[in-house]
């Protein structure tokens, strides 16, 4: 070593304990910087999550279903019609007609309120349902499934200004059980009772002395009126008590109707039309939300049991319990007693039933009939559109699809959209649905016929549906068909251009001479680089300009005899790929040239060496090794296109299409396209399913990057 | 004009190179060299770093032409035609003259394929797995590799990577093989096995090579042509060229002398 180089006489290094000290501070400064990468890569992380859950939290959640007529309402009304069409049917109003018919024939089977079989148990055997014998004590308490309960409905502040109908009801808890059982019904335990007598004093506070009065001398409140409404259930033991009520003295005017319980309930807490309403079930929830609306707090009386009886002849002597399973196939669609259950005699069932408008029927197929929509088979629902929808409609569908080729899904889903007409009136979000559940079920609860459902907004279903301006029927099928479209067309224009771009730029161009061309290449190469940062609207222009303008007969293919009748003009699939091709081809140029730039010049020398031309060199060498790089390119240049909405706008994509795109000529539109149109609609569920639309997006785009990582994966292993 | 070079034997010339210039852009890199490459001898370009022997060597086969501002001036005469001329077709030159590089450079594909690759380019028709034995034993890497032809090249040594790229250069039969440097990065055992292959090589084919190594250039050369870098223009020059065993024992020049005596510097 010279002399000078000796350290300490032309500087000096930090020794011992400074350079311990000196190490340190240089490490900390590492550590800053490291910190703030972190930082910035959490912040990156976070944001992605932000994002994600936005989405998602869009996708799935709970929706309040309302239906322009009640799905079960249909299923009963299908049930009691293939009841009433059955061969072998009878009915009758008259139940002595019934049980006369029975009696003698072992094969017969009915069913009756609980009273008529009291009166003719020598004749006829009662059968168990479920296991249980009908009695006054199984009734009252549910357990046999063929009671229901027997209420009045009214409120304190009726009952108190109009004594009339305070002195009624107290006559009525008073007497009912006198005249129950000549109605027809079981009178209930004095417990009931009793539990009954105490709402109706705790309602009408110190006035209760004074009504009990009037109860005893209805004359007194002949200065009011009575206005009954209700279930027609209640009805004949209401008429009767109204009846006694007269005889009692009464002279005030009586009006009393049969609605049924649900209009009596609007009637009595929306309309306040009637002062007191009969009801066969007790008061939900929205209905007593509707009273108190009107400040009118329903107090409820039981009064009775109402039970039905299934009975056979006497003669019978297999038949002793059914399942309400095997009592719906007894009465509907089984042929002969063995159709239901094996062990029964192959005999045909004979049926016999009350007539049609008593209220007992409708009692036993709301009972009995309580299936789902969803549980029917296909022939009943198509039943129940036979009922429903028109003819011409009918013939509508059979020609898209014979109903008889259709699956039971798809069958229930027509239903469902065309006789139910099931809309989704309100929508939650995926956080929400979780944690704000009893809420979002109060505010169902308050819409008429409407029903909570969990609903996951992407779907099978809304991959394969097309556009609809009713956000739940509304799919993706022709956004993601213009899209892949779209976007296969791009990556077959731009791919090779591009890197045919590329292999002349760094091949071929960097061996000209002249000097006049090297200059021109370089402008080339400038220009490109460029062409990458402009904004993504301008290449709209320039596509609107050239692709669907200048050679329109070309994108419109017309030239080519093949056009779209439903589009003359250039908006095309083509003039959009060729728009994204441009716009993605100095991304492809650029990532291909340094892909190939990364090719060791010993490849090019070795091949050339061999005596190969340039062009097998490339071919054989610079290309293969190029590849992986110009793969990753393409996965940019790709994701790129795929998400690109701006151009699309301006060469004009439609906005409102449901015709899958069939060749290249067809109109279309595009995912991200379907997307911001459907953000931008006023109704919250359309932001649902652009949520659906963005997964269906972000899960395409992951697809085909992995499809392409994998083959480039695979390239580079094959090199290597 | 200066004529260092002296034909002496027989006369048979695979090579003529008459006041060849080489440039790279506007800088000469090599100056006025003139040379006669003697029909299957072993010929060794010496000379110290950066006086352009790898240069010349190129100007051969026309590999400068590659190189983006790369250009011969003179004429290389081979059989009489000189290899620049406007109607000789580089390509041509290259199959006919082959070359092995400094750095190792097989093709990243299976041994089998780095040999074949080259002959399938050149529109050989025969047995294609004779011939890749046939290459691969005369570069004495059969054995060595005869169980894995399907496995990659780059999976190989450095000094076995370099006998593939022989391999695969001898595979196109040209006439004549240029090799730069080809031993560098080898092991004494494996370098006095490629010198062994050049002699068995140098019964068919004519070869230059490339060497910093004196006892090689000694040893193995029938020929030595020695360059210096000239001071004033910075650019190489061949200082003097004649039969390896009177080059080493009796330079004509004192610049030979002191280089192969080591004094150089
Ligand atoms: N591609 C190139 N572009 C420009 N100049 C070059 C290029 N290759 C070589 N040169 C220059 O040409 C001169 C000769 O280089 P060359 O590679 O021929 O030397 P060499 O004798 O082979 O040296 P070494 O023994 O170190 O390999 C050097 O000055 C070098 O800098
Ligand atoms: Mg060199």
């Amino acid at each position: 070593m010279s002399q000078d180089l000796q350290p300490g006489n032309i500087g000096s290094y930090p020794e011992d304990n400074d350079l311990k000290k000196f190490i340190d501070n240089r490490k900390r400064g590492g550590l800053l910087w490291r910190l703030s990468f972190q930082l910035a890569t959490l912040i990156a992380i976070l944001a992605l999550l932000a994002l994600l859950y936005n989405i998602f939290n869009g996708a799935f959640g709970y929706v309040a279903l309302q239906n322009k007529v009640d799905p079960n309402a249909l299923v009963l009304a299908m049930e009691e019609d293939q009841m009433l069409s059955s061969p072998k049917t009878v009915s009758s109003e008259d139940d002595n007609e019934l049980v006369k018919r029975i009696e003698n024939n072992p094969n017969a089977i009915g069913f009756f309120g609980y009273a008529y079989y009291n009166d003719n148990t020598d004749k006829l055997k009662l059968v168990s349902v479920e296991g249980q014998t009908p009695s006054r004590e199984t009734a009252e308490s549910g357990e046999y499934p063929l009671a229901r309960p027997l209420f009045i409905y009214s409120a304190a502040d009726v009952m108190q200004e109009n004594r009339a109908i305070g002195a009624f009801i107290d006559y009525y808890l008073t007497n009912v059980n006198t005249v129950i059982e000549d109605v027809g019904y079981f009178p209930i335990s004095d417990e009931l009772l009793n539990g009954a007598t105490t709402s109706w004093s705790e309602a009408v506070g110190d006035q209760a002395e004074a009504l009990q009065s009037y109860a005893a001398n209805p004359a007194d409140v002949s200065d009011h009126d009575i206005r009954i409404s209700g279930s027609s259930t209640v009805y004949p033991l209401t008429r009767q008590m109204a009846i006694q009520f007269r005889r009692a003295g009464f002279q005030g005017g009586l009006d009393l109707q049969q609605t049924g319980t649900t209009a009596g309930f609007r009637a009595f807490c929306e309309d306040m039309t009637a002062d007191i309403t009969n009801a066969s079930r007790p008061i939900t929830r929205a209905e007593s939300e509707a009273c108190g609306d009107k400040k009118r707090t329903p107090v409820e009386f039981r009064v009775g049991t109402d039970a039905l009886a299934i009975a056979v002849s006497s003669k019978n002597t297999f038949l002793e319990n059914v399942t309400k399973d095997e009592l719906r196939q007894i009465f509907t669609t089984a042929e002969t007693w063995s159709d239901v259950n094996p062990a029964w005699p192959n005999e045909p069932i004979e049926r016999f039933i009350p007539g049609a408008d008593s209220g007992t029927l409708d009692f036993f197929a709301e009972t009995v009939f309580n299936r789902k929509l969803p549980e029917l088979t296909e022939s009943e629902l198509v039943k129940i559109l036979e009922a429903n929808i028109s003819t011409g409609l009918m013939r509508r569908y059979e020609a898209e699809k014979p109903l008889a080729e259709r699956s039971q899904a798809e069958l229930v889903d027509l239903v469902l959209e065309r006789v139910v007409e099931q809309k989704v009136v309100g929508s939650w979000k995926f956080t929400e649905s979780l944690f704000n559940r009893t809420k979002i079920e109060e505010e169902v609860a308050r819409i008429p016929q409407g029903e909570l459902q969990w609903r996951s907004w992407i779907s099978p279903k809304f991959l394969i549906t097309p556009q609809s301006s009713t956000p739940e029927l509304a799919g993706v099928r022709t956004a993601l068909f213009g899209t892949l479209w779209v976007i296969a067309i791009t990556i077959l224009v731009a791919l090779p251009i591009g890197v045919g771009a590329a292999i002349y730029l760094e091949e071929y161009a960097v061996m000209v001479a002249n000097p006049i061309l090297r200059r021109v290449n370089a402008i080339i190469q400038t220009n490109i680089n460029n062409l990458a940062g402009v904004p993504s609207i301008i290449y709209g222009i320039l596509g609107l300009a050239i692709f669907v303008r200048a050679i329109e007969p070309i994108t419109s293919g017309t030239l080519f005899g093949i056009s779209d009748p439903t589009t003359a003009n250039g908006r095309t699939i083509i003039s959009a790929s060729f728009t994204l091709a441009l716009l993605i081809l100095p991304l492809i140029i650029i990532n291909a040239q340094e892909a190939i730039r990364a090719v060791p010049n010993s490849l090019r020398q070795a091949g050339m060496g061999l005596g190969a031309t340039r062009w097998q060199t490339i071919w054989s060498h610079v290309l293969p090794n190029a590849i992986p790089g110009i793969l990753t390119g393409n996965i940019l240049a790709m994701s790129r296109a795929i998400g690109e909405t701006a151009p699309l706008v301006v060469i004009g994509a439609s906005t409102f299409i449901t015709v899958d795109p069939t060749s290249p000529f067809s109109k279309f539109t595009v995912l991200p396209i379907q997307i911001y149109q459907w953000v931008s609609r006023p109704q919250p569920e359309f932001r649902n399913i652009a949520a659906a639309a963005i997964i269906v997006l972000l899960i395409l785009l992951l697809t085909l990057n992995a499809s392409a990582v994998i083959l480039r994966n695979r390239y580079s292993r094959r090199l290597s | 004009m200066s004529t260092t070079g002296v034909p002496t034997s027989n006369g048979k010339y695979a090579l003529e190179l008459q006041d060849v210039h080489c440039y790279y852009g506007s800088f000469r890199a090599v100056k006025d060299v003139n040379l006669k490459l003697h029909d299957k001898k072993i010929t060794a370009f010496i000379g110290p770093s950066g006086c352009g022997k790898s240069t010349v060597l190129r100007a051969l086969n026309r590999m400068n032409d590659l190189i983006p501002g790369g250009r011969v001036e003179g004429r290389i005469l081979l059989r009489g035609k000189n290899l620049y001329d406007q109607d000789v077709d580089p390509v041509e030159v290259r199959r006919r003259i082959g070359m092995v590089f400094q750095k190792p450079n097989p093709f990243p594909k299976s041994i089998f394929d780095n040999i074949a690759w080259g002959a399938k380019i050149n529109g050989f028709k025969g047995n294609m797995k004779e011939l890749v034995e046939q290459s691969l034993r005369s570069a004495a890497l059969w054995d060595e590799v005869k169980d894995k032809l399907d496995q990659s090249g780059l999976g190989l040594s450095g000094g076995q990577q370099q006998r593939l790229c022989i391999a695969r250069a001898i595979a196109t039969q040209p006439e004549i093989i240029l090799m730069d440097e080809p031993c560098s990065a080898l092991d004494p055992i494996a370098t006095l096995k490629i010198e062994d292959l050049m002699r068995e090589l140098v019964k068919n084919y004519t070869i230059v090579i490339v060497t910093h190594n004196m006892q090689q250039a000694a040893r193995a050369s029938d020929y030595t042509a020695y360059y210096l870098m000239d001071r004033s223009d910075r650019a190489g020059e061949l200082v003097e060229y004649g039969e390896t065993d009177q080059l080493f024992t009796n330079p004509k020049d004192k610049r030979t002398e002191d280089y192969i005596t080591g004094r150089f510097g």
